[in-house]
């Protein structure tokens, strides 16, 4: 836990070294803000006094006024352009990882926690780039600049300004460990109630239905009083800091203005206007800093999603790409397949998921995987389809090494059926296009009806046109194959692999898949990994697999 | 707005700390203004000739900062009991209402969504209310003021703060409330992107649609962020606008101060703290728009649907028989998709263990819907020991059907608490007992911290089958007297599935067990088996 705190704490820190750009406008503009309103400070105390030119003073106010207004527009803008880039850049970065890391990352984490990963946590990081970095900077660099124009007014008003700023930090560390500390663990405890809360919810049903409702709620009502007791507890010495700036802006304030009443009252103060001036500077001193407080908590925040970012596997780096005079695409009819003593384990510490596996499957054959779960026929097919590769041995595709195939050619050269296919949110043409985008309406009718998707897509309320997929109309086991298939048919790649397609499968659609599947294995290179017996009636050579051994091959059944 | 009124109903119970919070913030919003105000008008008094009154001002500055800290802490408590109200009413309005069929369709999304609407609602008091009533007591305070010594002037400020600090925050509103739609619109669409490219990731591999989906996700995220700029910048433009008019007000006094010089100091120092202390409302205005977005879906899920089924006004008394007999019943999910069962008869005598077959789509699981009473029939009737379930209390009835759905949830809690679930006060005996039976007892046996370890967010700390094992653990240790297994093997090995079902010939002891599954592997000892086909029920051989 600890560990992982640095590790989210370390992300923190690189993920604002990378936005520090993108934030410069908007810091920029927070400095310039600043100017701008003590110049008007200067303005307004000598309007008051009457002395300068009155009308040149009241245009001066206006123009400044005019201006602050537009500039505090363009830096709020700028803010959120920082936000937007942070995020745009990171996104990218996590999709990038996600997409990179593949099917071996979704079979440990559940999709819709990879996805919440991906929109929520990021959108979540917002307040970081575009409140936390520019407030963080200008806190420093605005009050100094205020400083400034007090030294050159007045000496004193800026040796009271600094002693009043320098009280913020000194406070901040004196109110116990300060208020990071104690805010960060307010933070946690919420998050951690926000997620048991979240977790019930989505549990509903299964604490409905165990009968446990009420007892439920009084629990999360008892979690939520302890909580609270836990977290006044932690605000009281919390909230001891910001009291501080509190303090330190009150004293500076009393501080100057009795200074200056006694001064004035003894005739000592030559120019009444400086008073005002100085006094006017005292809250402009401290707004950065105010902001910078507000802006903690959007750090906060970003600690807390961070975790959950840091948290995603980093991909291992990618084997060195194959020198250029081994890329080949094999030649697009007839794909040969072959293991030459394929050795691969996903996790060292539970054994070898292929412990040196030899075959070879000649262009337009059929080879049939089968045995248990567990005993490599899915590492197989994943190595195919390059997802993984081998620990040692070789792969070959019509005699070329598979890692020296790109894999934009891979994909090209092969189809692949799973056990239950995804289908998109999008009409069920789309979905069946999605095999090959450029496809005209006549071919994928075509593989529609070789796929026997036709049967069914008539009954639908709009037919091709009805949307399916999240969201949409809800399609059988069956019927989501048949769409697999039919995007198989679509793509008319040489090397066809099937992986458990009817695991899921009642009997008699299992039958049907199965009839289809062997129209479309007709001239192409198959492997099919199944445990199903009826499957193994399809035809074909036999290879048994246990525990990443090859037990026996047969031939055609 | 409406809906945020009956968001606030709801906190009428902590009234007392959030008005309490309320009160010592206008004192400290007014004490901060009156401390700025007065330090003007020292220069002010003592050009005049006057006393100075170092005691008034040292009492204003330490009373602003006492006040500040206790409006911190009162406010926070009071924020923090209120927010607590609302996450148990809404886990109770759900509880009533939204459960029906949740178990039964992929709802967890939503529920995710309405709980971000529910802590969109975490704001309303401490952004919103808060600093309302600080413009409220500052806009009276600056009335009074300016009544006694220039009217007219103060006719002109209190005008522009009335604009800046209400006029503009409730533009801001209603500008959030119409965004907000957009907004929601945007990132729905971006999470639907991302979620079928991460949860079809193998279809994109094996297609070389990477790019393809990357480009997709990366134009829906362009279009969230391009809605979130928008609404951002108009946010910032009320901010200017209110900012302008403070600026308007000080030029106002600027103005006067021409004629009578002194008394215009306090008044340029009141009017530049006042308005300092409301800038924050337009985007408050802007906060409240979300949050009554938020509020009205919040208050149609967990109050103003009405549950699927009723409950019946005079609950019947539960019967002590349990067959279970559906006749004649006809049901479909929603008017216009089509009928699942039409003229569905089965029976499931006391004590009988019954497999239910059928292709997938067949209603198989709609089935355990209705005999759980989460879903009610067009047509027919379902009966439990011969009394129709529709008269009986919800609850009562579940206390008789123990069910493992395909989507039941193991809740982010040790392996303990999970099974407890349905059985509170079983002694670790017994949920080892029910571990041993569902083929994982193993399995938890060799965890370092056996029963105390815990599940991880949905069970993520253990594979997908031993997920299933765990739940179905908990199922088996309910007392229900009727047990339905929906797909109780899905995602286990052949073997594991054979030893699991063997198990389960031997753990029910009297009770009725259904099991719902596409096919059997021969192992079930049952007594009879339904099919399900084109809404019928047909009676197979055991």
């Amino acid at each position: 836990m600890t560990e992982s705190r640095l590790d989210a704490k370390g992300w923190v820190r690189q993920q604002t070294s990378g936005a520090r750009a993108a934030a410069l406008p908007a810091v920029a503009l927070g400095l310039v803000l600043v100017v701008l309103a003590v110049a008007q400070a200067r303005i307004v105390a000598a309007a008051l006094i009457g002395s300068g030119a009155r009308p040149w003073l009241l245009a001066g106010f206006v123009a400044l006024a005019l201006a602050r207004a537009g500039l505090g527009i363009a830096a709020e803008r700028a803010a959120v352009a920082a936000g937007a880039a942070g995020r745009r850049r990171l996104r990218h970065d996590v999709l990038g990882r996600l997409l990179e890391a593949g099917p071996a990352l979704v079979r440990q984490r559940h999709s819709g926690e990879l996805a919440a990963a991906v929109v929520d946590r990021v959108e979540a990081l917002d307040g970081l780039f575009a409140r936390w970095l520019p407030a963080s900077i200008v806190a420093v660099a605005g009050p100094a600049l205020v400083l400034l124009a007090a030294l050159l007014a007045d000496p004193l008003a800026a040796a009271v300004l600094a002693g009043a700023g320098l009280l913020v930090p000194l406070g901040m560390a004196l109110a116990g460990i300060g208020a990071a500390v104690a805010s960060r663990r307010q933070f946690l405890a919420m998050a951690r109630l926000q997620a048991r809360f979240l977790d019930r919810v989505r549990g509903i049903a299964t604490i409905v239905l165990a009968g446990r409702a009420e007892d439920e709620a009084r629990a999360l009502a008892a979690a939520a009083a302890d909580l609270r007791r836990r977290t006044m507890r932690v605000l009281r010495v919390a909230f001891l800091s910001s009291a501080v700036l509190d303090l330190a802006m009150a004293a500076a304030l009393v501080g100057l203005a009795l200074h200056y009443g006694a001064t004035l009252a003894a005739h000592r103060l030559a120019a009444p206007e400086t008073a005002l001036f100085a006094l006017l500077l005292v809250p402009e001193f401290f707004a950065p800093l105010r902001t910078y407080a507000a802006a903690y908590q959007d750090r906060m925040h970003a600690t807390g999603a961070a975790d959950a970012l840091a948290d995603l596997p980093s991909v291992p780096p990618r084997p060195a790409p194959p020198p250029a005079a081994a890329v080949r695409t094999v030649a697009a009819r007839g794909v040969s397949v072959a293991f030459e003593d394929v050795h691969f384990a996903w996790d060292e510490a539970r054994g070898p998921a292929l412990d040196g596996i030899s075959f070879r499957v000649p262009a337009g054959e059929t080879l049939l995987l089968i045995g248990p779960s567990g005993a490599g026929k899915s590492t197989v097919l994943e190595m195919l389809l390059g997802f993984i590769r081998p620990g040692s041995g070789r792969v070959t595709l019509n005699g070329a090494d598979i890692a020296s195939i790109v894999p934009a050619a891979l994909a090209r050269m092969t189809a692949w059926i799973g056990q239950r296919p995804v289908l998109f949110a999008g009409t069920l043409r789309e979905n069946i296009r999605f095999a090959r985008p450029e496809a005209t309406d006549a071919e994928v009718e075509a593989a529609s009806r070789s796929a026997r998707v036709d049967a069914f897509a008539d009954a639908l309320p709009a037919g091709f046109d009805t949307v399916i997929g999240e969201g949409g109309y809800g399609l059988s086991g069956g019927q989501a194959q048949r769409i697999a298939i039919a995007r198989a048919f679509l793509k008319d790649a040489p090397l066809l692999l099937l992986d458990e397609p009817t695991v899921h499968l009642d009997p008699v659609t299992e039958s049907e898949v199965l009839d289809s599947l062997r129209r479309l294995a007709i001239g192409r290179t198959v492997i099919l990994a199944s445990h199903s017996a009826a499957v193994h009636a399809f035809p074909g050579r036999r290879l048994e697999l246990r525990a990443g051994r090859a037990t026996a091959a047969r031939g055609a059944a | 707005m409406r809906a945020l009124r009956r968001i606030l109903a709801l906190w009428r119970s902590e009234a007392g700390w959030l008005g309490a919070g309320l009160i010592v913030a206008m004192m400290a919003t007014a004490t901060g203004v009156a401390l700025m105000a007065r330090s003007g008008a020292v220069v002010a008094t003592v050009l005049a000739g006057g006393v100075m009154m170092p005691g008034l001002l040292r009492f204003l500055g330490t009373s602003r900062v006492l006040l500040r800290y206790a409006e911190r802490l009162l406010t926070h408590a009071a924020t923090f009991r209120a927010l607590a109200d609302l996450r148990v009413w809404f886990f109770r309005g759900l509880a009533v209402r939204a459960a029906s069929g949740l178990g039964f369709r992929r709802a967890g999304d939503m529920l995710s969504r309405l709980v971000n609407d529910v802590e969109a609602l975490d704001g309303l008091y401490l952004r919103i209310l808060v600093p309302l009533a600080g413009g409220v007591v500052l806009c009276l305070a600056l009335a009074l003021l300016f009544a006694r010594r220039a009217p007219l002037l103060g006719l002109v400020v209190v005008a522009l703060f009335l604009l800046a600090g209400f006029v503009l925050p409730a533009l801001a509103a209603r500008g959030a409330l119409e965004g907000g739609s957009m907004l929601t619109k945007a990132a729905a669409e971006l999470r639907i992107a991302v979620l079928d490219t991460l949860s079809g990731i193998r279809e994109v591999r094996a297609f070389g649609a990477e790019g393809r989906m990357l480009a997709l996700i990366q134009g829906r995220e362009s279009a969230l962020l391009a809605a979130q700029s928008r609404v951002a910048g108009r946010g910032a433009v009320a901010g200017a606008l209110a900012f302008l008019c403070g600026q308007a007000a000080l030029l106002a006094v600027l103005i006067a101060a021409g004629a009578q010089p002194l008394p215009a100091i306090g008044a340029a120092f009141l009017v530049a703290a006042a308005f300092e202390a409301i800038g924050g409302l337009p985007r408050a205005g802007a906060l409240a728009g979300h949050a009554a977005a938020a509020a009205a879906r919040v208050l149609e899920a967990a109050a103003d649907a009405a549950p699927a089924v009723p409950e019946p006004d005079q609950p019947a008394p539960l019967p002590p028989g349990f067959a279970l007999r559906f006749e004649a019943v006809r049901f479909r999910w929603q008017p216009d998709r089509p009928l699942v069962f039409d003229g569905l008869s089965l029976e499931v005598p006391q004590g009988a263990r019954v497999a239910i077959l059928g292709p997938s789509g067949a209603g198989k699981s709609t089935l355990a819907a209705l005999a759980l009473r989460t879903a009610a029939p067009e047509a027919g009737t379902i009966f439990l020991g011969g009394t129709d379930i529709a008269t009986l209390a919800a609850t009562d009835l579940r206390r008789r059907i123990g069910w493992l759905g395909q989507t039941t949830h193991l809740f982010d809690d040790t392996i303990a608490n999970n099974l407890r679930l349905a059985a509170p006060e079983a002694d670790d005996a017994t949920l080892w007992a029910a571990l041993d039976a569902a083929q994982i007892g193993d399995t938890v046996r060799a965890l370092p911290d056996g029963l105390a370890s815990w599940v991880g967010e949905s069970g993520v700390r253990f594979s997908g089958g031993q997920g299933r094992r765990l739940a179905l653990a908990r199922t088996l240790l309910s007392p229900a007297a009727i047990l339905i297994l929906d797909e109780p093997c899905a995602g286990l090995d052949a073997e594991t599935e054979r030893a699991f079902l063997a198990t389960l010939n031997a753990v029910a002891g009297g009770r009725s067990v259904i099991l719902i599954a596409h096919r059997l592997t021969g192992v079930e000892r049952l007594d009879r088996i339904w099919r399900l086909s084109a809404g019928h029920a047909v009676a197979a051989a055991a």
